[in-house]
């Protein structure tokens, strides 16, 4: 299988502190990887140093093969790395469909002077650009909203038009962070379904940071577990749902011995 | 995919680019050293004319940090350059020429018998007068400023407030203009602050005097600086200022007053660049309403130098800025008509090759 | 009665006291009871103190001003006419006998022959006698109290009755809407031929105008249109990508030396072709923007503003310099600028130039309009907001935030250009700072971004204080206290800029909607 991204010993360090040390993430084509672990675990960090926000003190972050570490961010996402924000961040005084717009910036072939002349070339190039933006957000579900201010778009509706930014970037590899914090059941159920569609519409590789373990645990082919900035498993979800290491991180130790006596318990009872 | 590959140009990565830069900055001060060197052979100018050049870039100096001072509590609070501190100084040199001018009207019979001006009769009671009407007067406008100017605009996107700032300053000078007249004035100081007395040093075959007046706003620059250097990191003031510039919102959770804070911040600024004014006028004799302008940009030029937002960068901007406007002509042998295009200059080398200025720390993303 | 309100009342008197004082100080009042004087259709000579019942008109809004304020303290109580006076009459009152302080001193320091002149340039015998109405000290500062108490009561009065009254106004408002929505002027609204129109009319008094109204109005309409070309560059680089630049003046100096230098006998005796000379003004400009921009390309907000105010400080300082005397004829300046010609005729009278004036503004509102509505205007407004974003979307930040300071720079050059042509000289004091600001702050009360805003904000920064000539000592004063009140009450500029409309419908009713095309496709 071809490997979409290979990040290989990738260390960040801030002052004195590791933020992350020496991870390896490998992801295949066409799935969803997720990335867990407990608040400051390095996530985030790492999704910086894979989308070229942070370059990795140590190691390397190849992406379809090439070394991408020390590339400047537009370069990154020219080449077909795209990304959402935790705290989302929308160009706020632009309406919806703008925000779009911006995401084809990378494939655009326009200047300062066939915009000035606006040449037949550079006409059609914004018809295109303008019809896709409109098409894609309808894919996420915003029709009709496109030409509201992002900031007044509701929260949901901000996430997905961050998504839809993101996927005007006609990526290869998608990155989300944290796309269900701050919805409801219903709304994060319906974020699962589209993240699926998403891979399976579009092809899209797509690496998730996530909170929510109903949804890490039924969309991911493949999850790793960081914590303090090393990652401390990896594997698939039943795996990972059953690795003592993961059960400690996240409840404190000697939590993993609790939960096997709870389980035992719980099968003696059955 | 190709296609893709040729439309990316060739990235030098970062470690190249840094590199490319600190090349540049050393050839940039192999350059200047060279011409320095160079001017130095010539012996254009003797040591007497070296002493006297530094020590007026250090009296200078010293008022540029103490308005630098305002400039950078301000911005560590609110993010934002109080564009009318200029202005601020302007008021409090006024404040003390009229606490001069009124004290040299009132006649007193002195101790000898003779008819004198209580300005030369109690010298030391005129000049701190003087200064506390300066610096009172200078805090309260930077109180009102921030009340009237800023305090509404809290929260507003960041250019917002640096207009209503520019709005102030052109207020304030005008003002200033329309009250006072457009004239230059003269201050008058006590007899024995008089403008060109002081100690005679003999170097080189000639005589350099340290005039009174400049060794007098030297030193008295120097306490403020300490005292308030010991505001700021000692008294319940201080750390409250301290906490409010680090996170406002964290801050008011603990119970601090923050609007509060910013209107003492504002006074405590105020009151240093009324200081400075005084020492301005009582140094340099001639000012008019326009007198805070280059003053104003100088010193924000000195905090950004220092690092903006930090307090001993400010003092170390403010010296180094005044010393290199002073030196920096007669070290590169150049007119010293283009003593603000070094000023300048420096600035930009500075923010060029280190960006948060001499003492900052790299600023946070979310804060530039 | 509350005493709290009462204190507040008395407070805000208070401070309306200070402003009396300070317009007294300044001499603004007797200037304002000139123009008045000269509103009202009655002559007055140059230098004459202007009659007192004026004065009174003066004393008399500032005193409705100030009881109106007083009487609503809180948007959400609900006024009585007995709480509306005794807070308006405090407030006049306590107005009222600070004022009576002030010119009891100045009165009495009059009085005894002492000249203030001396210490506040304003302060004449006249003004002072004029303050007190001419009457007798005493009776002056009482005749003070009284009428700042009876105004204020009157402003309460007003405010009391636009209270009542602002139910009834909102529904008329609502009303008038919908009456204008249905019926003609509704359909005006939407309708391209008014728009049209609008612009013929537009179009006409420009061709009309510069004919008509003379060399002076030419000069000051002159001097508004150079600015909107500034404006319309700073706007692409403050108001679109979001780059606080100070040092603006630096790209005016620049086209307005290269032009000048070219064009000029002296000091190079080089006379090109004005066209030629104005387009290698418009380039040499472009030019800098890039060479200013490449070094200082990582700095942000205030940083790059204060960067930027060193750069356009440094190239007035040089060009003031005997350094560059040679070069640029220091401080003396470029003397005996040419003037435009066309197939061999030249047109330099004022008409002329004003014509060339309105041209050039119309190309640069014609292209500036066209690079905003781009996708590189979008993209400057992406880097505007979220610099760290918009790189990470794909923008290259680097390339759009040069291509905005050359693009604008490009305009500060045309306006340098023609400014140095039209006035025949350039000088290092016309590139001071304080151009930088008014360009700054033009775009600003405008509206950031907007195009009609860069106009509408030329004419009131530079247009307005024409019209108001008589204020010409307090213009600056005023101006800068609109700018503190207008940053206060309306941020957003005078003209705001609007997002366009964009969305194109997809997939109507039960269509299935075809997935993007090429999203995730190779490409």
């Amino acid at each position: 299988m071809k490997m979409v991204l290979e990040a290989r010993q990738v260390s960040k360090i801030f002052g004195g502190l590791v933020a992350v040390n020496k991870v390896d993430l490998i992801v295949p084509e066409g799935s969803i990887a997720s990335i867990i672990g407990p608040n400051g675990a390095g996530k985030t960090t790492l999704f910086n140093c894979i989308s070229g926000f942070y370059t990795p003190e140590i190691g390397d972050v190849l992406f379809n093969g090439r070394k991408i570490q020390g590339m400047l961010t537009d370069k990154v996402a020219a080449m077909g790395i795209a990304r959402t924000y935790q705290n989302i961040r929308l160009f706020k005084n632009m309406s919806a469909v703008e925000n779009v717009m911006v995401g084809f910036e990378p494939h655009l072939k326009h200047g300062w002077m066939t915009a000035m002349l606006k040449t037949p070339d550079y006409q059609k190039e914004q018809k295109y650009v303008i019809n896709e933006a409109s098409r894609l957000l309808h894919y996420v579900g915003l029709a009709g909203l496109g030409d509201n201010l992002a900031l007044n778009l509701p929260y949901g509706a901000q996430r997905r038009l961050e998504i839809a930014r993101a996927l005007a970037n006609q990526p290869k590899l998608l990155l989300l962070d944290e796309p269900t914090a701050g919805m409801n059941p219903q709304e994060t159920d319906e974020m699962k379904d589209f993240i699926c569609h998403i891979r399976d519409d579009l092809g899209i590789t797509i690496i998730l940071i996530e909170h929510d373990m109903r949804v890490v645990m039924n969309i991911s082919d493949q999850i790793s577990v960081l914590d303090y900035g090393q990652k401390i498993a990896e594997g698939n979800p039943k795996e990972i749902q059953a690795n003592p290491r993961v059960i400690e991180a996240y409840l404190g130790p000697g939590a993993a011995a609790l939960s096997e006596k709870y389980r035992r318990e719980k099968t003696h009872d059955a | 995919m190709e296609a893709l590959r040729k439309k990316i140009p060739l990235t030098l990565p970062q470690n190249t680019v840094k590199i490319i830069r600190i090349i540049a900055a050393l050839l940039l001060l192999a350059l200047v050293i060279v011409r320095a060197i160079d001017v130095a052979a010539e012996s254009q100018f003797g040591a007497d004319t070296w002493l006297r050049l530094s020590v007026s870039g250090l009296i200078i100096g010293g008022m540029y940090a103490l308005i630098a001072i305002g400039y950078t509590l301000v911005y560590g609070i609110l993010f934002m350059i109080n564009f009318a501190h200029g202005e601020v100084m302007m008021i409090g040199t006024f404040g003390g020429y009229f606490v001069f001018e009124a004290f040299n009207a009132i006649q007193v019979t002195a101790a000898d018998g003779s008819q004198m001006s209580f300005l030369n009769a109690n010298p030391v009671i005129a000049v701190f007068l003087a200064f506390l009407a300066g610096m009172t007067i200078a805090a309260l406008s930077g109180y009102f400023l921030e009340k009237i100017a800023y305090r509404p605009l809290r929260g507003a996107p960041r250019l917002v407030p640096l207009i209503s700032a520019i709005g102030a300053s052109i207020f304030l000078q005008n003002a200033g203009q329309l009250l006072f007249g457009p004239q230059r004035r003269q201050y008058i100081n006590p007899v024995v602050l008089d403008r060109g007395i002081g100690w005679h040093v003999e170097l080189a075959g000639s005589t350099v005097v340290l005039t009174y007046t400049g060794i007098f706003s030297l030193v008295l620059s120097a306490i403020l600086m300490v005292g308030l250097y010991v505001l700021v990191q000692r008294t319940k003031l201080g750390r409250a200022m301290r906490a409010v510039a680090q996170d406002k919102k964290t801050a008011a959770l603990m119970g601090i007053n923050v609007d509060q804070i910013i209107s003492r911040t504002f006074v405590i600024s105020g009151a240093l660049a009324g200081a400075a004014g005084v020492m301005w006028g009582i140094h340099n004799g001639l000012f008019n309403y326009f007198v805070g302008f280059l003053p104003g940009i100088k010193a924000f030029t000195a905090a950004v130098l220092g690092g903006i937002g930090n307090i001993p960068g400010a003092m170390l901007g403010g010296m180094f800025l005044g010393i290199v406007e002073s030196l920096g002509p007669a070290v590169l042998g150049i007119d010293f008509q283009l003593k603000d295009v070094i000023a300048f200059s420096i600035l930009i080398l500075v923010l060029i090759f280190r960006p948060s200025g001499i003492l900052g720390e790299a600023l946070s993303e979310e804060k530039v | 009665m509350n005493k709290q309100s009462l204190q507040k009342s008395a407070g805000s008197g208070l401070v309306f006291g200070i402003i009396v004082i300070f317009l007294a100080l300044i001499g603004f009042t007797v200037v304002f009871s000139g123009l008045i004087q000269k509103v009202l259709g009655q002559s007055l000579g140059v230098g004459q103190i202007p009659s007192i019942s004026n004065f009174f008109i003066f004393l008399g809004f500032l005193g409705i001003w100030n009881g109106w304020r007083a009487s609503r303290q809180d948007k959400h109580e609900t006024l009585t006419l007995a709480k509306v006076l005794m807070r308006a009459a405090v407030a006049g009152l306590s107005a009222g006998v600070l004022v009576m302080l002030y010119g009891f001193v100045v009165g009495g320091l009059d009085a005894r022959g002492t000249d203030m002149r001396k210490y506040l340039s304003m302060l004449s015998s006249d003004s002072i006698k004029f303050f007190l109405f001419n009457q007798s000290l005493v009776l002056g500062g009482l005749i003070h109290v009284g009428f700042s108490t009876l105004m204020a009561l009157v402003g309460g009065l007003l405010a009391f009755g636009s209270e009542r009254s602002q139910q009834q106004v909102r529904t008329n408002r609502t009303k008038i809407q919908k009456w204008s929505q249905s019926t003609w002027l509704g359909k005006v609204q939407g309708n391209p031929y008014v728009t049209y129109v609008l612009m013929g009319i537009v179009l006409l008094l420009l061709v009309l105008l510069p004919r008509t109204w003379g060399a002076y109005w030419n000069y000051v309409m002159g001097t508004v249109g150079i600015y909107v070309l500034l404006g319309l560059g700073l706007n692409i680089i403050v108001g679109l990508s979001g780059q606080l630049v100070l040092g603006y003046v630096a790209f005016f100096a620049i086209g307005a030396y290269t032009f000048a230098l070219t064009t000029s006998p002296e000091p190079h005796n080089l006379v090109w072709n004005f066209w030629i000379a104005l387009a290698v003004s418009v380039v040499a400009a472009a030019l800098s923007g890039i060479l200013i921009g490449l070094p200082i390309l990582r700095l942000r907000g205030d940083y790059l503003a204060i960067v930027t105010l060193g750069f356009g400080e440094i190239i007035r300082i040089l060009l003031k310099s005997d350094i560059l005397k040679d070069f640029t004829m220091g401080p003396r300046g470029v003397r005996n600028i040419a003037g435009p010609t066309l197939f061999g005729r030249s047109f330099t009278s004022d008409v002329d130039f004003m014509y060339l004036i309105i041209l050039a503004v119309l190309l640069s509102i014609f292209l500036a309009k066209r690079w905003q509505e781009s996708s590189i205007g979008r993209a400057w407004l992406a880097i505007s907001q979220d610099e760290t974003v918009a790189q990470a979307t794909g923008v290259d930040t680097q390339k759009y935030k040069l291509l905005a300071l050359s693009l604008g720079a490009a305009f500060a050059g045309l306006g340098g250009a023609l400014f140095a042509s039209r006035n025949q000289f350039t000088g290092p004091e016309d590139h001071a700072l304080m151009v930088s600001i008014n360009v700054l702050v033009l775009v600003i009360v405008g509206g950031m971004g907007s195009i009609p805003g860069v106009v509408l904000g030329a004419f009131t920064l530079k247009g307005l204080p024409e019209i108001l000539r008589e204020l010409e000592s307090y213009r600056l004063l005023v101006f800068g206290a609109l700018l503190v009140v207008m940053m206060i009450i309306r941020p957003e500029g005078l003209w705001p800029a609007r997002r366009p409309k964009l969305e194109v419908p997809v997939g109507q009713d039960n269509e299935p909607v075809p997935l993007p095309a090429t999203a995730g496709g190779e490409k």
